[in-house]
C-alpha cells in the first residue's frame, strides 16, 4: 500500500530528463572563440568581404571593378608577381601557411574564396 | 629551332613557374628580415625592381642561369628563424594537440 503510494507521489514528482538545450529550435553550439583547432569555421560571406576588401587595398588595382568572379590577370590586368603578392596579401589576411605549388594556382578571387572557404584553418 | 613548339613552350612555362616561386620565397624572407612593416614596403619594392629589372629577357639559357644565380642568392640571404603560422609543419604548435582516436572521448 505505501510502495503504491510512494511510486504516484513520486509519478508526479518526478522531473523529466531534460532534452538537449535548445535555443530557438537548434543546438545551442558552443563557440569557442580563441580556439586554434579550425573548429570554428568562417561564413563564406565573411570570406567574400574580407578577400574583396583586400584586392581592393591593393595600389595597383582599381576598386570599381573588384567583383567575386574576377580574374587577376585578365580582368585587373595584374601581373604574375602581383598575383604573387596578392596571395601573400591573402596569407596575412586569414592567418594561413598556402603552400608554394598551392600558392600558384590561386589566379582569380573565386579560387581564392574557394580554398579559404575549404581551408579548416582559415582565420 | 620552332619557336611555339611545346617543348619550348613546357620549358617557359616551367621558368615561369620558378621565377614566382622564387619571388614569393624571397618576399616572405624581405618579410622575416624586415619585420616591420614601415622597413619591409621600401625592401619589397627594390625586390620587384630587381626582378622588372629582367623582365624583358627572351633568351632561355639566359632566363636559367638567371634563375640559378636568384635562388643561390636567396639561399645565402635565407632568414635563420623564419616566421610560420603556429599550426602549419615548422611551427610552434605543429602536432601539439593532436586530436584524439575516434572514440576515446565521448
Amino acid at each position: 500500500m505505501a510502495s503504491v503510494l510512494r511510486s504516484s507521489i513520486l509519478r508526479h514528482t518526478r522531473v523529466p530528463i531534460s532534452t538537449t538545450l535548445t535555443l530557438n529550435e537548434s543546438k545551442l553550439i558552443a563557440v569557442r572563440s580563441m580556439s586554434s583547432y579550425g573548429d570554428v569555421h568562417l561564413d563564406k560571406q565573411e570570406v567574400i568581404g574580407r578577400v574583396l576588401d583586400v584586392v581592393k587595398s591593393f595600389p595597383k588595382v582599381d576598386p570599381s571593378k573588384v567583383t567575386p568572379d574576377v580574374h587577376f590577370q585578365k580582368d585587373l590586368g595584374l601581373d604574375s608577381l602581383d598575383n604573387v603578392e596578392i596571395v601573400m596579401a591573402l596569407e596575412d589576411e586569414f592567418k594561413l601557411e598556402i603552400p608554394d605549388k598551392e600558392a600558384d594556382k590561386i589566379d582569380s578571387c573565386h579560387l581564392a574564396v574557394e580554398y579559404i572557404d575549404n581551408h579548416p584553418m582559415a582565420g | 629551332m620552332s619557336v611555339a613548339s611545346a617543348s619550348y613552350l613546357a620549358r617557359r612555362a616551367a621558368q615561369k613557374e620558378r621565377v614566382r616561386i622564387l619571388y614569393r620565397r624571397a618576399l616572405k624572407d624581405t618579410l622575416n628580415w624586415a619585420v616591420h612593416r614601415h622597413l619591409f614596403y621600401p625592401d619589397a619594392d627594390a625586390l620587384r625592381e630587381k626582378f622588372e629589372a629582367n623582365r624583358s629577357v627572351d633568351d632561355i639559357e639566359t632566363i636559367d642561369r638567371m634563375i640559378a644565380a636568384g635562388e643561390a642568392t636567396h639561399n645565402k640571404w635565407r632568414h635563420p628563424d623564419p616566421y610560420i603560422v603556429p599550426w602549419a609543419p615548422g611551427g610552434s604548435k605543429f602536432c601539439r594537440n593532436p586530436t584524439p582516436p575516434e572514440g576515446v572521448i565521448d
